[in-house]
């Protein structure tokens, strides 16, 4: 066996005893004294629990809340600027793009819902990805194991979607922006945290840990995020000077610095390279979709969201409808009952999903019935107080989503509301990362189910289906409420219902909403549990029929909720971040 | 009395400076010769930040993440090192059960104190690279481990305090993985 230490700090100091016994008290303070500088000095005493404060902020003005404190804190300076909440939305956005490299960024795409107040209705900016034209239903190859072979469905070039963020955040700022700040000064934060580079956290360290070996293989990446061949680690400074001259180049020319000429080129051979079938006509084609908000109620309240190719704001409209038809507020918060309610309506939620699910412009969805308080109405019938049903459908798929997404949200004092869910899908997309321009390139062609027969199979300039749920609500009187969304995949929409319903429901502040525990349920298989769920009421679910998996008590798995709420009574904006990735809000 | 708080303090500045300057591990000589052979034990990505340690460290090596025990002899290798950490998608990537691994896991450790080689095992994965599946693969390895190195945040719990201390195997912990190759370099001859 080696040799072992028998240091100072273990309580010998060399010091020889005497015989009245000063020196051994002597030896003793040192021994103790020099104990407890050997603990200070070791990095074993530090510990990293989640930190809790910090993360809300309330301001008369405007408030930003987004995944990163810089990224919400790039938003309120544009609002100090005089920019609106667009301004501030696109800022942050694109300064996420950066901050948070693993979730969104030039090479992905997503949604966002806006309403300003001098407007009638919300209008939903669709910017997700597309397939490329010269993809098919069955591009994608099976071994004899019916996995997807090389895992090109999410890893590589051939996972790969016609990327929509820089299209749909221009858009998105030219059509709805203040038009008091130009493009450089929203893009300007983003380049110079690029440039000047930003600090790891522990939740990006262990990301970029987590993703060493695609970031590896994919060596563009690790050129970026690795320090000498290893992880970033904590409190080092990552920069990424090509991004910032990709950045630099779309405040100069707009979006076809990215969908025409020099970086598209760079853009297309890289992901051909790496298998791909994107093409330059792809980019150029692409284009922005704006569409009309799925609008619901809830309790009184107006909840507008996003229609397909999400299915978030349809089965955030149908979960809240089907939750109306239990008082909420009577079975109580954190109660088994209030639990088991919410499981067995997601189940049914999520049997419509693998069902009718599909990008309205290829499949016919029936969305007014999906919607509709009537149809609720008769699912929630279907739920027994003290049972649970086994499944909801025969053939459950259990594709899995990536929970690697971004949610912010930004209100100002007008009441204008702006709330953007945006992907690269997987952590660090594709693992593809384009020389010299430093863009992740997503890897949304998973989103679709790889085989033909399914309505969300692939089809040339079909977007895959997605859960992305940013959402807008209105109080009863009609005015601007509140702005939220999330990221997680499947768990997006469940996750925004019930922050919804803890602020309706239970009274909870914006923060209060965010950090209570939540429950996720697919059409069946386990119901997933938060680990700071009440005993009682995890104990109690079991006997109503519920298979649980407990989760940590602070996961990612349930997402990370941004929000902002209009507090009329104090007539104060509050935001409310999630403890569970890296969000904290801003606000003047 | 005054004397004494001197010398505290002048104690104080030199721990302090000697903490700056040099960690003090508690390996206090070279145990392993070169060259090496790194191979996994739970096949997770761990195994090719190590390759990068021992690289950093310019210790010859083989490796092979999925060795088999015959792999050792032909190596020529005269020190093991294991990377540590259970992951199910590198499982899953390798196309084997948890079972499978753990079985070649202690066929090649068997076969690496036949051969009358050091083992050296490293946990670098921290936190997230413990729980029910890495635990089986720790459990299995550290106790045939004549050095260990794991990153601090992953001995939250004094798991690998407690092992090693029952085992009376050297243990250092590091801050970080970049931290690593230092006493991994200063554990070879």
């Amino acid at each position: 066996m080696a040799e072992l230490d028998r240091s100072p700090a273990r309580g010998e100091t060399g010091i020889a005893p005497s015989p009245d016994g000063k020196e051994v008290i002597v030896k003793k303070v040192l021994a103790s004294a020099l104990a407890i500088v050997a603990l200070a000095l070791s990095p074993l005493a530090a510990q990293v629990p989640v930190n809790l404060h910090g993360r809300s902020a309330d301001g008369a003005n405007g408030v930003v809340a987004a995944a990163k404190p810089e990224a919400s804190q790039v938003g309120v300076d544009i609002l100090k600027k005089g920019g609106n909440a667009v301004d501030a939305a696109i800022a942050t956005a694109f300064a996420l793009g950066v901050l948070e490299p693993n979730a969104s960024g030039v090479g992905g795409g997503g949604f966002m819902i806006i309403k300003l107040a001098n407007m009638k209705e919300a209008v939903v900016v669709d910017f997700r990805e597309c397939a490329p034209a010269a993809s098919t239903p069955d591009m994608y190859k099976f071994d004899e194991k019916g996995k997807v072979i090389d895992n090109a469905t999410f890893e590589g070039g051939l996972s790969v979607g016609v990327p929509g963020e820089v299209k749909g955040l221009l858009y998105a700022f030219d059509k709805f922006g203040s038009k008091k700040l130009s493009r450089a000064q929203v893009l300007q934060p983003a380049i110079d945290y690029a440039e000047k580079g930003y600090k790891v956290t522990v939740n990006l360290e262990q990301i970029i840990k987590d993703n060493f070996e695609k970031l590896k293989k994919f060596e563009n990446g690790g050129a970026i995020y690795f320090d000498g061949g290893l992880p970033y680690e904590l409190g080092a400074t990552i920069k990424n000077p090509d991004y910032a001259k990709t950045l630099k180049a779309v405040a100069a020319k707009g979006a076809d610095a990215i969908y025409k000429g020099e970086i598209a080129k760079a853009i297309v051979d890289e992901v051909r390279k790496r298998g791909g079938i994107l093409s330059l006509e792809d980019l150029a084609n692409y284009q922005v979709k704006e569409r009309k908000p799925v609008v619901g109620t809830y309790r009184g309240y107006t909840i507008m969201s996003v229609p397909p190719a999400s299915s978030g704001g349809t089965h955030l409209v149908e979960l809240l409808n089907i939750m109306e038809n239990f008082d909420l507020a009577k079975t109580g918060e954190g109660t088994p009952a209030t639990g088991h309610l919410w499981a067995e309506a997601m189940k049914l939620v999520f049997a419509d999903r693998s069902k009718y699910m599909a990008d309205t412009d290829f499949v016919q969805v029936p969305l007014k019935g999906l919607a509709s308080k009537a149809y609720a109405k008769e699912l929630a019938a279907l739920i027994a107080a003290d049972k649970s049903m086994p499944s909801a459908t025969a053939g459950d798929p259990s594709k899995y989503e990536s929970g690697s997404t971004t949610h912010l949200s930004v209100m100002d004092k007008a009441g204008n509301m702006v709330a953007i869910t945006k992907s690269i899908n997987y952590f660090f997309g594709s693992g593809v990362v384009v020389p010299g321009w430093g863009i992740i390139m997503n890897d949304h062609m998973d989103d679709f189910v790889p085989k033909p027969g399914s309505a969300n199979s692939v089809e040339p300039g079909k977007r895959p289906l997605s859960s992305m749920s940013p959402t807008l609500v209105l109080d009863p009187k009609g005015r601007s409420f509140m702005t939220l969304g999330s990221p997680g995949a499947t768990r997006i929409f469940p996750t925004v219902a019930q922050v919804i319903s803890n602020i309706v429901d239970h009274g909870m502040s914006v923060q209060e909403a965010i950090l209570a525990p939540r429950y996720f349920q697919m059409a069946s298989g386990k119901l997933n549990v938060e680990g700071r769920v009440p005993i009682n009421t995890y104990n109690a679910l079991g006997p109503l029929g519920h298979e649980l998996a407990l989760k940590l008590d602070w996961d990612a798995y349930f997402g990370g909720v941004h929000a902002v709420l209009y507090d009329y009574d104090a007539k104060m904006l509050r935001g409310g971040a999630d403890p569970r990735r890296d969000g904290q809000a801003a606000a003047y | 009395m005054k004397r004494s708080l001197l010398s505290l303090l002048a104690i104080l500045a030199l721990a302090a400076g000697l903490a700056a300057q040099s960690p003090a591990y508690n390996l206090k000589s070279p145990i392993a010769s070169k060259p090496a052979f790194l191979s996994s034990a739970g096949q997770s990505a761990d195994v090719e930040m190590v390759k990068v340690l021992l690289d950093r460290s310019k210790i010859p090596f083989k490796a092979d993440a999925q060795a088999k025990a015959p792999a050792l002899a032909a190596s020529g290798a005269k020190t093991l090192v294991l990377a540590i950490g259970g992951s199910s998608k590198g499982l899953g990537a390798a196309g084997i059960s948890a079972e499978a691994e753990l079985e070649r896991v202690k066929a090649v450790i068997a076969e690496a104190k036949r051969l009358g080689m050091k083992v050296i095992g490293l946990h670098v994965g921290g936190e997230a690279r413990r729980g029910e599946l890495s635990d089986k693969f720790i459990l299995a390895a550290l106790p045939a481990c004549d050095y260990f190195i794991v990153v601090a945040d992953g001995n939250k719990d004094g798991l690998f305090t407690k092992l090693c201390s029952e085992r009376k195997i050297a243990l250092d912990a590091v801050e970080k993985i970049s931290k690593a190759g230092d006493p991994l370099a200063k554990a070879f001859k």
